[in-house]
């Protein structure tokens, strides 16, 4: 389990990556934490002619305020979401969210823009950028462009990313004020990969939902926003009975997949269970709970 | 409330053995100082890499290697052509009637039999050049039908793995005590069905390494191995090899577990060793994760269909069990492919009277990696089996669980028992371990608590396992049966050298239990002497003449006793050589705390004066009485049948009744292990076993797909429970009655697999009782939990 050969570069600066990235002629391979790209690696399933470090650019880390949301460097570490003040008091459900990915040795390394970039369709961290409606910046030899996190991801393990951009910030744009919110998982163990993840923001306009949000993980191809559900919710009273519907609605619109760990049926019944859970969760901290 | 048989022992001096101290091995190991095969490095070593059959089945046809040979670094790529030419194969063989053996060889030739299985081995200057080139080798390979499904490959016209044998069944067995099929007939309630317990693999956080070193001068070759077994490896290589053994030596250094996966004689053993000497070079191949998960011996993997008859009164009557082992494409060596089926059988009637029973087995060969010994071979199953079936019997009767084992127990006065498989219990605190467990969980309480949560709709569930085992099995008594190697003894040397420091030799190999300790402490109370000063040297085959290793809850037991027979002969000379020097009779000397004095004088002698006395200063002993006190001593002990431990586990563990999560709220372990040597390293066994009681129930899984490839071969795929998933939990230690082994030791290192699997079944099963569910398989994955229990709510939603 050794690595094939591999040239490497320390990338200075992101017009650097870029341009080392356009030299490679789609062989390289940014490497940012590490934590996915070298198993990969290892298991030889990939075969980049050169790996570019980004982990020395400056420019790429810091969790910043904007006008009107936090702007996070694609290289910001698991670690520091979770430990993030700004992220505790203004996305409360990311810095839940981040607590179950994977264990703190891997969190330690893992970046935000290398676990969205991986696009592992069991990962907590896309799942939260489609939530949060994050915008995912990105350079490349054409300039920079803005995409939207429903637009960013594409498939297991494939994104919207051309083969020389690079991710440098993730802009999350705040929600409404009392926005109460839910994130549940299930996993064979601590720090897995979720078998079914579910997160969800309600924001409360006179005891009816005005917004409501709500993203699923581990139950198809890529983290999903299911529009249908958060329509049949919107404008409606908080009754479990709308969650009821809300959680049929979310079984009926995912596609899971069936592996050693779980059914695709077992998958579909517990985004089912969790969708209630994220749901309820997300109520009564609207309601002002804790 | 010990009853001490064992005379031996000073009782005026301050005890050593059973006080809770610190691992000796732990300030090596925990500062990173420890030397695991891996870490040994020598100049010029060479580096294997090996091409792993894609396929389950399929023929070899040619092998093409020129590309690979071509590549940076590679100094040769070897076939089984080459392999079988410098070895000769070994089989497993047995006096067993009925059994087949298959021959272990370094690389596989002519046929491939499971995905995974060694082809061709690239030696290359390093380990990433040699992976580097396995890219470069072509095999034409023929593809046969798979066997995967036990039942099928048992089928008289199934596809054979090995052609030169009738079929695929490696073994078959009957046997048992009274007429079953009568009792069966007249009994008013029966309980039973097919259980099903799947493969399992040990996972060592050391994957398997090995060093082969030939030197071209001394024509000796050593092999630094990650083994349970270095002395069953080196007769081996006698005979694999063709050397002689004061040419081998085998050294298993530091070794980081081995659960049985590093009990026997792998392949790349073999490959390493005549790689060695072919090349004239040290010859180094370390298991990576993935090698480690689909090619070393797995286990645990059975289909019993089992029935028990009871009276009405909860008496059983009668027992019976129909066991197919999936042992996988070889019968290993030495332990054969009987091992864990047979073991599965004979431990069947548990610690109970069965008056009747009778047990048909057989071992059957499939596409999948050999089947060996595993912490608790067989034990695991059989009480899950067995336990399950007592459960089953208790909710028919509507008695407690608790109250048909009590009935149900071999008493106190019926021991020595012979069980209808033939294995025959001393005392051990069967029923003592069942009321303390349940004193300990507070059972009258917790099934209150029980009934209350079900009443809020938790589903809260309960289980007790009870069992026995045989352990520090001596010579009378084969670890697996008809097994042509002796493993039932054990020796030791034990020297005070020309500076007074002691060092104490064994044959045993500790891969983690912490037997540097419990030896240690062993010796040093024995002697007369203080921990700190006593050597122990282990897992070195040039240590003493004969030797096998650890395996079977053995090494406390018999190395123990080796090295008490032995620190009392050396003490007896060591205190005539004082009585001499000092002047005093032997009856006046004191020694202990590694101090020698003369009682009732202020004469003292310290280990090393003595030493100089006797080695160095020729005057100081007349010519007969030197002769006498050479300060060495070597004895060897042999308990001749073994003793037998045994425990009761109690689990609650609660279901979450929308998502099925399992959480293991109490875990309490009461076990007889006779005298306790030290109580940290048992409760540390415990725990640990435990933990993989814990995978066994609820997480751990080898997964073949309808081809044989396995599907389960990272350790995201094979998962094992983590610090987070195993609860913390209770033990406790009976000494009920000390057993007739030297010292009065029981072996305890393989219990809480066995015992855990079961407790977690019935706990599990209890939960869901209301749904009228049975657990009959385990692992209980979350999955499964889903299809039984919507099985049983799509059955309710139908019949209401
Ligand atoms: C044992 C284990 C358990 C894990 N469990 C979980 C889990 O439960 N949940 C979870 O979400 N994750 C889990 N992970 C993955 C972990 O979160 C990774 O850190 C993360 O997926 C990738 O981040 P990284 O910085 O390590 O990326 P890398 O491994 O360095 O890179 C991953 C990919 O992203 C690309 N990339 C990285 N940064 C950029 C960028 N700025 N712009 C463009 N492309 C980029 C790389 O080229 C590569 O293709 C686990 C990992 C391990 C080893």
């Amino acid at each position: 389990m050794k690595p094939p050969p591999f040239a490497y570069v320390t990338a200075e600066s992101i017009e650097h990556a870029v341009a080392e990235l356009a030299r490679s002629d789609g062989e390289g391979k940014l490497v940012a934490g590490g934590q996915s790209l070298m198993p990969m690696l290892n298991f030889r399933l990939l075969e980049p002619s050169v790996l570019i470090d980004i982990g020395k650019i400056p420019d790429l880390t810091g969790i910043s305020e904007t006008g009107d949301g936090l702007s996070i460097g694609a290289l910001t570490r698991h670690v520091d979401l979770e430990t993030s003040h700004l992220i505790a008091q203004r996305f409360p459900v990311l810095t839940e969210a981040v607590k179950h990915v994977a264990h703190i040795a891997i969190r330690n390394r893992g970046t935000f823009g290398g676990s969205l970039c991986h696009a592992d369709p069991a990962a907590e961290l896309p799942m939260m950028a489609v939530l949060l409606d994050a915008r995912i910046c990105v350079s490349g030899q054409g300039g920079n462009r803005q995409i939207p996190a429903d637009k960013f991801f594409l498939g297991a393990l494939t994104t919207d990313l051309e083969e020389e951009e690079i991710v440098t910030r993730i802009d999350l744009p705040y929600l409404p004020e009392s926005t109460g919110w839910g994130f549940e998982e299930i996993s064979r163990r601590s720090g897995d990969f979720a078998l079914a993840a579910a997160a969800a923001t309600v924001s409360l306009v006179d005891g009816k939902i005005s917004e409501v949000r709500l993203a699923v993980t581990g139950v198809d191809d890529l983290p999903l926003r299911i529009r249908a559900a958060e329509d049949a919710l919107r404008g409606s009273e908080l009754d479990d009975a709308v969650f009821s519907s809300a959680s049929q609605i979310v079984r009926d619109a995912v596609n899971p997949n069936s592996d050693v760990h779980a059914s695709a049926d077992y998958r579909r019944h517990l985004i089912g269970v969790l969708v209630g859970r994220v749901l309820r969760s997300a109520r009564s901290r609207a309601r002002g709970g804790a | 409330m010990s009853k001490s048989s064992d005379g031996g022992i000073d009782l005026t001096r301050p005890k050593i053995i059973g006080a809770p101290v610190q691992r000796l091995e732990d300030p090596r190991l925990l500062t990173g100082h420890g030397k695991f095969t891996d870490d040994v490095k020598l100049r010029g070593t060479l580096h294997v890499a090996l091409r792993r059959s894609d396929h389950a089945h399929a023929r070899i046809g040619t092998i093409d290697t020129a590309e690979a040979e071509e590549m940076p670094g590679v100094v040769g790529v070897f076939t089984a052509e080459l392999l079988d030419a410098l070895t000769r194969p070994v089989f497993a063989t047995s006096k067993m009637k009925d059994y087949h053996a298959t021959p272990v060889r370094a690389l596989a030739g002519g046929k491939v039999r499971f995905a995974g299985e060694p082809v061709v081995a690239v030696v290359a200057q390093s380990r990433y050049l040699a992976e580097d080139a396995l890219a470069g080798i072509e095999i034409d390979y023929t593809p046969l039908e798979p066997v995967v499904d036990p039942e099928e490959a048992a089928a008289d016209n199934a596809v054979k793995l090995h052609d030169h044998l009738p079929g695929n069944v490696l073994v078959a067995r009957r046997f048992g005590v009274g007429d079953v099929e009568q009792a069966m007939g007249d009994a008013p309630i029966k309980v039973g069905g097919r259980f099903r317990f799947h493969r399992k693999t040990p996972t060592a956080l050391e994957a398997r390494s090995y060093l082969a070193d030939y030197d071209q001068g001394t024509r000796a070759l050593t092999l630094y191995a990650s083994t349970q077994v270095p002395g069953i490896v080196r007769d081996a290589l006698v005979e694999v090899l063709d050397m002689p053994g004061s040419k081998l030596r085998v050294i298993a250094g530091d070794v980081g577990g081995g659960f049985g996966g590093k009990a026997s004689l792998n392949p790349e053993e073999i490959l390493v060793c005549a790689l060695s000497r072919h090349l004239g070079r040290p010859v180094k191949w370390t298991a990576d994760r993935v090698e480690d998960l689909i090619s070393t011996s797995q286990s645990f993997d059975e289909i019993v269909d089992a029935e028990l008859a009871v009276d009405q009164d909860g008496t059983f009557l009668a027992l019976k069990a129909d066991i197919l082992g999936d042992v996988g494409a070889f019968s290993i060596y030495p332990w054969t492919a009987a091992l864990e089926p047979m073991q599965v059988a004979g431990f069947l009637p548990g610690p109970y009277r069965v008056p009747n029973f009778s047990a048909n087995v057989r071992a059957v060969a499939t596409n999948k990696a050999p089947m060996g010994p595993y912490r608790g071979v067989g034990r695991p199953i059989s009480a899950f089996v067995l336990e399950r079936l007592v459960d089953m019997a208790a909710k028919k009767l509507a008695m407690d669980p608790k109250e048909i084992r009590l009935r149900n127990f071999v008493k106190e006065e019926e021991f020595p028992h012979r069980t209808g498989s033939g294995i025959v219990w001393d005392r051990s605190g069967f029923t003592e371990c069942l009321e303390r467990a349940a004193d300990a969980i507070n059972y009258p309480a917790l099934r209150k608590r029980q009934a209350e949560a079900r009443a809020d709709g938790r589903w809260l569930g309960i289980g007790i396992a009870s069992y026995a085992e045989l352990t520090g099995i001596g010579s009378r008594l084969s670890a697996a049966p008809g097994m042509p190697i002796n493993t039932g003894t054990e020796s030791a040397t034990i020297s005070v050298d020309s500076s007074g420091a002691v060092t104490a030799h064994f044959g045993i190999a500790s891969h983690g239990q912490g037997l540097e300790t419990t030896l240690a402490q062993i010796v040093a109370e024995e002697m007369g002497v203080r921990l700190e000063d006593v050597e122990i040297v282990q897992g070195d085959t040039s240590a003493v003449a004969h030797s096998t290793g650890t395996y079977a809850s053995r090494s406390a037991v018999i190395a123990g006793g080796a090295g008490t027979l032995t620190a009392r002969t050396l003490r007896g000379k060591i205190i005539e050589a004082a009585s001499h020097l000092l002047d005093v009779d032997m009856a006046d000397i004191d020694f202990a705390d590694s101090l020698i004095s003369a009682r009732g004088t202020n004469k003292t002698m310290s280990l090393r004066e003595l030493a100089r006395a006797v080695y160095s200063q020729m005057g100081s002993l007349p010519g007969d009485i030197r002769a006498k006190v050479d300060l060495q001593a070597s004895e060897f002990y042999d308990p001749h049948f073994g003793t037998t431990t045994s425990a009761t586990h109690l689990a609650a563990v609660e279901i979450d009744p929308e998502t099925y999560e399992v959480s293991i709220e109490k875990f309490v372990v009461v076990e007889d292990c006779g005298r306790v040597i030290n109580p940290m390293i048992v409760d540390g066994q415990v725990h640990g076993g435990v933990a993989q009681g814990i995978g066994a129930a609820l997480f751990e899984e080898v997964v073949h797909d309808v081809t044989g490839q396995n599907i389960s071969a990272t350790l995201v795929d094979y998962v094992i429970p983590s610090a987070a998933e195993v609860p913390s939990m209770e033990v406790h230690h009976l000494d009920v009655e000390a057993p007739s082994t030297l010292g009065g030791y029981r072996g305890m290192g393989e219990g809480g697999t066995i015992g855990a699997p079961a407790a977690i079944a019935n706990a599990l099963n209890d939960a869901l009782s209301h749904l009228g569910v049975e657990i009959m398989e385990l692992p209980m994955t979350p999955e499964r939990l889903f299809q039984v229990i919507s099985a049983a709510q799509d059955g309710e939603a139908e019949s209401s």
